[in-house]
């Protein structure tokens, strides 16, 4: 069989790894360069690229004829088995920087073109462009977590970033690429220097310079002896039993604060956002009780509810339930109108609608609106647990002052900023997990 | 052949009490089954009124509007149903994003509770992979590109084996290169599957190429100001562009279609 090998030119190869998702962002200029470096061979039928356990070094452009790939089989893969065609962009593995073993095996099985460019030089070539390099990283990784998706690679094989992914891939994989990242960034650093700057402040005003509106605060140092003393003289510290029922208190009533303006609020968000005519009805009474602050309705809760209890979580689910109520109804409003178009034509009646449209499409505004709720909850709850109650941070402070515990202050306020902190980041995590889809669409914009 | 579409006098008013804006005067259009009509004209003439009729997302102020002999809206019942006989491929796509695109394309059966999930999902995967969409069945919809995006939508239509398919715009995102690649996938899910194609667009160089007939619409009110009947025959390939017929069939249109598009972009400016 006579192969005519056509003279394949870089513009050619640039077009085609234009049309690869972990190209598409780089510049024509760049494309142009990388697809430079590439050296065309023909191969008869038959004859094979690779084979899994090869040195990966080239990544492979098919430009004329076919290629099977198929994957190691002692490795789960997604795509097992596939037919390359032209325009197809294989080997991925040759862009990782320690060249490890191919997982699959490439056979021609027809005269076959194919361009092969170094992983090593390409990447040098992306390099002048970091962010541009970043994204091409990012969008491989994705490729890769789609196609090799099960419970495969042992943990030395993931973390040495092998073809491989670790179990339950995605979302480890992901946290772990994203810590990797931030680490790497200037951010954590920036951050901690930011803590440092303040904490600094707060010494020299307080204790060096003894500034005038300072002098009569407790200084950095006394608060940290206190709250890390085995004794502390005013009775808390991280070595009393107290400290954390404090803390455990207000989580307990936060939590249930918040679980319940989710319960309800949500759906009462989705319905107000769905239905016109619900809408027309309780709108107006919504938006009436909403701008009313928690402490105002501290007397109402304490006639409304026979015990304290009740009373503060009461008044911490209201602001809570408004917060997420609202952010509900935002979400069903922002969803675009298209999509219910379309799954009506698919044939969905409005509860179908409703619960693949709806729910789904409203679920990154339903979760900002958790966030909030749940910071919301927190400074509503502290109001509440001042005027009544026993136990929890806001109770703490309180009391701290008219027993002139200074430190004891500053404590509760720090820990209660540190809790407060950590259950919005919790409320996110979920939110994140749930929505996997936003995830990637947003890993894929680069955010 | 079944799907053909008959558009009988159709007028359609917005907001016929206050100021009344025509968007389609007394429009009729005859589309055999099995047919590519292709409807040409500028941006806002109207042409998307006409498919809303159609589809059931809006109603119509007078006339009917029949798909085999069945009536979809009428005077009297001024508003269809949507359902899965006419599916939509929309101008942006509408691919749920929060479903992969094999849930996607396995939505409508399930909706209508023709198939099972496990059926569905399992068909799903068959039709992807005939169109050549093997391998993104497990991505959503926002890590592939805009044309492959397209074309899953196209699979998740003809899943429900629909009679027609009413395109709007549907790749006037694409840059030319991907658009080419698409008309070819088009017309290969086309000779495959046989559905009636409604199909919107304001590429007079894509309605000839794709069409058997292309109506060249008038500027708001929308009503047909030229009907050609494309005499290349199918199957089409890429070759048929530089083709000698095509080239008269272009200097025919071309000057209906500008003239259109001149009086559109006047009175744009008037309104202005």
């Amino acid at each position: 069989m006579e192969a005519i090998a056509r003279l394949v030119t870089p513009e050619i190869v640039g077009d085609i790894l234009k049309q690869t998702q972990q190209f598409e962002a780089v510049s024509d200029v760049l494309l142009l360069q990388i697809a430079a470096l590439g050296r065309q061979v023909s191969h008869e039928p038959g004859s094979v690229l690779y084979d899994a356990g090869d040195r990966a070094d080239d990544i492979f452009v098919v430009v004329a004829g076919k290629v099977e790939y198929l994957v190691d089989p002692g490795v789960q893969a997604s795509r097992p088995a596939r037919i390359l065609h032209p325009g197809d962009v294989f080997g991925w593995t040759a862009l990782l920087a320690h060249k490890p073993s191919r997982l699959s095996k490439a056979v021609c099985i027809e005269p076959t073109e194919i361009v092969r460019l170094s992983g090593e030089k390409l990447l040098r070539a992306l390099a002048v462009d970091s962010e541009t390099r970043a994204e091409v990283m990012r969008r491989f990784a994705c490729l890769i977590a789609s196609d090799y998706p099960a419970p495969h690679a042992t943990p030395a094989a993931a973390s040495s970033g092998r073809e491989t992914v670790a179990p339950d891939s995605h979302r480890i994989n992901l946290t772990v690429y994203r810590l990797s990242q931030w680490l790497k960034s200037p951010r954590p650093y920036l951050m901690l220097l930011g803590f440092a700057l303040f904490l600094g402040f707060w010494y020299l005003a307080v204790e060096v310079w003894k500034l005038p509106r300072f002098a009569e605060m407790p200084g950095l140092t006394v608060v940290i002896k206190e709250w890390l003393s085995k004794d502390p003289t005013y009775g808390l510290s991280i070595y009393t039993g107290e400290y954390y029922k404090h803390i455990g208190m207000s989580v307990w009533r936060i939590a249930q604060a918040f679980l319940l303006a989710t319960i309800l609020g949500v759906p009462f968000g989705l319905l107000l956002g769905w239905s016109r005519k619900f809408n027309h009805y309780a709108f107006p009474v919504f938006e009436v009780l909403r701008p009313i602050p928690v402490l105002a309705w501290v007397p109402l809760a304490i006639v409304m509810f026979v015990s304290t209890e009740s009373a503060v979580i009461y008044l911490a689910f209201l602001a809570s339930f408004f917060a997420t109520a609202l952010n509900a109804m935002l979400g069903v409003e922002s969803i675009d109108e298209s999509y219910l178009r379309a799954v009506y034509c698919l044939g969905a009646n409005r509860w179908q609608a409703f619960r693949h449209v709806i729910v789904p499409g409203a679920l990154p505004f339903v979760f900002t609106g958790l966030q909030i709720s749940v910071g919301v909850a927190w400074f509503s709850l502290v109001a509440a647990e001042m005027v009544s109650g026993q136990y929890g941070l806001g109770y703490v402070i309180n009391t701290s002052y008219s027993m002139v515990r200074y430190p004891t202050i500053i404590i509760g306020m720090i820990t209660l900023g540190a809790v407060g902190y950590l259950t919005s980041a919790l409320v996110r995590v979920i939110g994140d997990s749930l929505m996997q889809w936003r995830v990637r669409e947003l890993a894929m914009k680069g955010d | 052949m079944r799907g053909a579409i008959r558009i009988d006098d159709v007028v359609k008013i917005y907001d016929p009490r206050g100021a009344a804006v025509m968007a389609v005067d007394h429009c009729s259009l005859d589309i055999e089954g099995g047919e590519i009509c292709m409807v040409v004209g500028p941006s806002g003439c109207g042409k998307t009124t006409l498919l809303n009729a159609i589809a059931g997302f809006h109603d119509i102020t007078s006339g009917c509007i029949t798909l085999d002999g069945e009536v979809l809206c009428s005077t009297r019942h001024p508003k269809a149903t949507p359902g899965s006989d006419r599916i939509v491929v929309f101008q942006n796509g509408a691919l749920l994003p929060w479903k992969t695109n094999l849930q996607n394309v396995a939505l409508g059966p399930v909706m209508q509770g023709k198939l099972s999930k496990a059926r569905a999902i399992e068909k799903a995967a068959d039709m992807m992979a005939d169109a050549g969409l093997a391998g993104v069945e497990h991505n959503f919809p926002g890590e592939i590109s805009s044309g492959m995006r397209r074309r899953v939508e196209i699979v998740r239509a003809l899943m429900n084996d629909p009679k027609v398919l009413l395109l709007d715009e549907p790749y006037r995102a694409l840059d030319s290169l991907t658009k080419s690649v698409m008309h070819e996938a088009l017309l290969n899910v086309y000779y495959k599957n046989k559905v009636t194609l409604f199909f919107i667009t304001h590429d007079l160089e894509e309605a000839i190429f794709l069409g058997h007939k292309v109506a060249i619409m008038t500027t708001r009110p929308c009503r047909p100001k030229k009907i050609l009947a494309v005499d290349i025959p199918h199957p089409r390939d890429y070759g048929v562009l530089t083709s000698k017929r095509f080239r008269e069939l272009m200097q025919e249109t071309t000057e209906a279609v500008h003239e259109e598009a001149l009086k559109a972009f006047q009175a744009g400016e008037r309104e202005g």
